[in-house]
């Protein structure tokens, strides 16, 4: 059923929570952006050999340990808890959601499985273009000639691929003669070109990736397109609640500023203004955990998860936006300056609104979805 | 009132162990549908049987509608009784039965429990609660209604407002002022009082949707006897609490249908006028959507993470949503009727049988039912004001959730006499 949380739900959050907070607390992740240095090996290593999170999301015929979504949705909310940006998003669900998919039909991907449950790999996904879009369905990147060992040769332009200039494997979705195919490129083969992008959010990296003739390889023969759906999905509500874990702790935090912060010689939170704009955001926060974990307790594949789903993102991230809002707000000048994290998560937010079709899109589909019969708009 | 504290709500069953005392209720509940199959028995003699096999209120002691079980047994009876086609005593008689029976029990004597809960289950009695006055809303601990003891009675005097169901109720919850030389939680003594007695007039109160659902209730010397007295004197606000604390358990209640409740009332209008569709509009319908099936979500969340603990502050993130939504959602339906929305179905006295808030519209254009949105619209002002104002929730949260500071306040401490109002 629904929210019924397990001792080992709540033992995982505990675990994820301490190695977070003290391997990547969001001084961490402001200080590897400060760098150029986007993917903390030793972290990524740590999760892998102590906790497993890798192996988490991966079925245990692939050698992972074939958790549940809601295990997988409390990590990452502890993870929005500390804007992590490293590769978690971009290879533990995105890769190994396109990954499950292809699995069946395709022996690479379940071999590449198992390197991701075992920390071994980094994979990257790349699907929108010129658009930024999630538009897997307008994709025009090429992949040419696929011999009878499924060779191909990739050429196009991926932009916003998260954690795109760093990861060790590219899942490409593109285009060939048979309709659009997942294809396997290796970051560092010839024809390749990756470039840091200048992001509006600071503490997720991602990339323009250019492939000109680039070697790479089709995995199995599924509609590219319904498997990009079908992620997005679940990909969805799991990054509902990473928005739910950075919504909490943007409202922790500015509970903390107003209870400490005097002026007229009274705390500014026992003033009604900030009292009440501070009580909104907590209604917000659990309106969005309500949202994603319900969708995270749905059976993968089902109608209610797609539903869930769109309620999801249509409701969570507006939400960690506002929140975000509200908090520089709240923190007054202080708010606004560099060394100070509102920012941070306001970028965050600003970003997240972005990925997997933006949340525009989602409430189309979402009444689409619920009312079919409430299509018809001129 | 020597028996106040001797007779508690739970545990004073048969000495057996909770599994059996379920098991017993269960059958209890088994037997009394097969005695009295609910479709085919008046309301009453249904109810009577419910009463005598105590699955009024499973926790009370035997013979005041109870059989020691524990609370949690109610809701399995309940199935039981509901599902065979049995009425929903909360909302036969809502003050009575979710918040009267158990104050009664809790804090009156017993022979005042036995005079007055088998007839407030089977609704021979109705029951009203005389709290909120026109001086004492938000800031219910300050009213001014006044009870004095004169030989072994009490005498009130005052005006009470928003009362429900005041023109129907033999008995009322009263909260009167005893001492106005108190602070003002600690002045306030519980009653219950004869509706039909001397001194108690009730009048209808119109308000803005040209119907009258709630009442003034004037008292002018009106005369309630000491043994109708529930707690001690001056120890009203803290019986007032439990008894509130008792409504949010009654209503309870199962999970949630999406797209139900205002949301579905606006999806409603939205499928029976396509010809008013425009891409503003679908984009407000499907943010409302979106925004009410998270906080329906959320009850969900509340009710299965609560158990079967007491609520807490986020119990009143229900109530700030729902009413928000409530408004919107119909300013939304307004605007999608466009100038149809400028007509209102009547001011006459309220049909009778309308008892539901979803009849009565003009119809539209296939002469298909439609929803009184005109009436919606206005009836849902009301939202963020009754049951705790959308302020005064912002404040619960804000200081019991969130942990702030509480505003400067300048009447702690200070005797209610000296408090200004007004």
């Amino acid at each position: 059923m629904e929210f019924t949380w397990t001792s080992e739900h709540r033992d995982l959050r505990v675990a994820v929570r301490r190695l977070m907070t003290t391997r990547a607390p969001v001084d961490r992740a402001r200080a590897l952006a400060a760098d150029g240095v986007r993917h903390d090996t030793e972290l990524w290593a740590t999760m892998a050999e102590q906790l497993g999170l890798q192996a988490l999301d991966v079925p245990e015929e692939h050698g992972g340990v074939g958790g549940s979504l809601v295990d997988v949705a409390v990590v990452l909310e502890e993870m929005g808890a500390v804007l992590h940006g490293g590769p978690f998003l971009s290879t533990a669900v995105l890769a190994v959601e396109v990954l499950r998919e292809l699995a069946p039909v395709a022996d690479a991907a379940g071999d590449l499985l198992g390197r991701i449950a075992e920390g071994g790999a980094t994979v990257a996904v790349a699907l929108a273009e010129d658009g930024r879009a999630w538009s897997p369905g307008t994709v025009r990147t090429t992949a040419t000639g696929p011999t009878s060992d499924g060779a191909v040769r990739l050429t196009g332009t991926k932009q916003l691929v998260l954690d795109g200039a760093d990861a060790d494997l590219l899942l490409v979705l593109a285009r060939t003669d048979a309709g659009a195919r997942w294809c396997l490129v290796d970051g560092t083969a010839d024809g390749v070109t990756r470039e840091r992008q200048e992001g509006l959010d600071l503490t997720r990296p991602s990339a323009t990736v250019r492939l000109a003739d680039a070697p790479g390889q089709v995995l199995g023969d599924l509609d590219g397109v319904a498997v990009a759906d079908r992620v997005r999905s679940v990909a969805s509500v799991l990054l509902a609640a990473e928005q739910v874990g950075a919504a909490a702790e943007v409202v922790r935090r500015t509970a903390e500023h107003a209870t400490t912060r005097r002026q007229f010689g009274r705390p500014v939170g026992s003033f009604q203004g900030v009292k009440h704009r501070l009580a909104d955001m907590a209604v917000r926060v659990e309106m969005a955990r309500s949202a994603a974990y319900w969708a995270a307790f749905q059976e993968r594949g089902s109608a209610d998860l797609e539903l869930g789903a769109l309620v999801a993102r249509s409701y969570c991230s507006d939400a960690l936006l506002q929140t975000a809002k509200d908090c520089i707000q709240l923190h007054g000048g202080i708010g606004f300056t560099w060394e100070h994290d509102a920012h941070l998560f306001l970028r965050r937010a600003r970003l997240d609104a972005t990925l997997l079709g933006d949340t525009r899109h989602a409430r189309e589909r979402l009444l689409a979805h619920t009312h079919p019969d409430l299509q018809g708009v001129s | 009132m020597s028996t106040a504290t001797t007779t508690s709500s739970t545990g004073t069953g048969t000495g057996s162990d909770p599994g059996a005392r379920r098991a017993r209720a269960l059958d209890a509940a088994r037997a009394v549908v097969a005695s009295h199959p609910p479709t085919s028995t008046p309301r009453r003699a249904f109810l009577e049987a419910c009463f005598d096999a105590g699955l009024a209120w499973v926790h009370f002691p035997e013979g005041l509608g109870g059989l020691g079980a524990e609370p949690g047994v109610q809701a399995a009876v309940d199935e039981i009784l509901q599902g065979a086609g049995g009425p929903i005593p909360f909302w036969l008689n809502p003050m009575g039965y979710g918040m009267a029976a158990p104050t009664v029990l809790d804090h009156g004597s017993a022979e005042l429990s036995e005079r007055l809960l088998r007839p407030l289950y089977v609704c021979d009695e109705l029951w009203c609660q005389l709290f909120s006055e026109p001086g004492a809303g938000s800031d219910l601990a300050g009213l001014a209604t006044r009870a004095e003891k004169v030989g072994d009675e009490w005498v009130v005097s005052g005006q009470k407002v928003w009362t429900s169901s005041a023109h129907l109720a033999r008995w009322a919850l009263l909260l009167a002022r005893t001492d106005p030389d108190q602070p003002k939680h600690r002045g306030l003594t519980y009653f219950v009082l004869d509706m039909h007695g001397p001194g108690v007039e009730v009048r209808p109160l119109r308000q803005m949707t040209g119907e009258a659902e709630f009442n003034e209730v004037h008292l002018t010397e009106a005369r309630i006897p000491d043994s109708h007295r529930l707690g001690e004197v001056g120890e009203g606000w803290r019986v007032a609490m439990t008894t509130l604390m008792n409504e949010r358990s009654a209503i309870g209640g199962g999970s949630s249908v999406r797209g139900s409740g205002s949301i579905g009332s606006a999806l409603r209008l939205w499928r029976s006028r396509p010809d008013l569709h425009t891409p503003e509009l679908r984009a407000r319908l499907v943010e409302l959507f979106a925004r009410a099936d998270a906080a329906r979500l959320t009850g969900d969340r509340f009710r299965i993470e609560q158990g079967d603990r007491p609520a807490g502050a986020e119990g009143s993130i229900g109530k700030l949503t729902g009413a928000e939504l409530n408004q919107e959602v119909y300013e939304f339906c307004l605007d999608v009727l466009g100038p149809d929305a400028a007509l209102y179905s009547g001011y006459g006295p309220p049909d009778e049988t309308d008892e539901t808030d979803e009849t009565g519209g003009p119809g539209g254009p296939g002469g298909e039912p439609v929803e009184d949105y005109g009436r919606l619209f206005l009836r849902s002002r009301a939202n963020t004001i009754e049951g705790g104002t959308s302020e005064v929730l912002r404040n619960i949260l804000g200081e019991r959730l969130l942990g702030l500071p509480g505003d400067v306040r300048v009447d702690t401490g200070k005797p209610w006499r000296e408090v200004p109002r007004g």
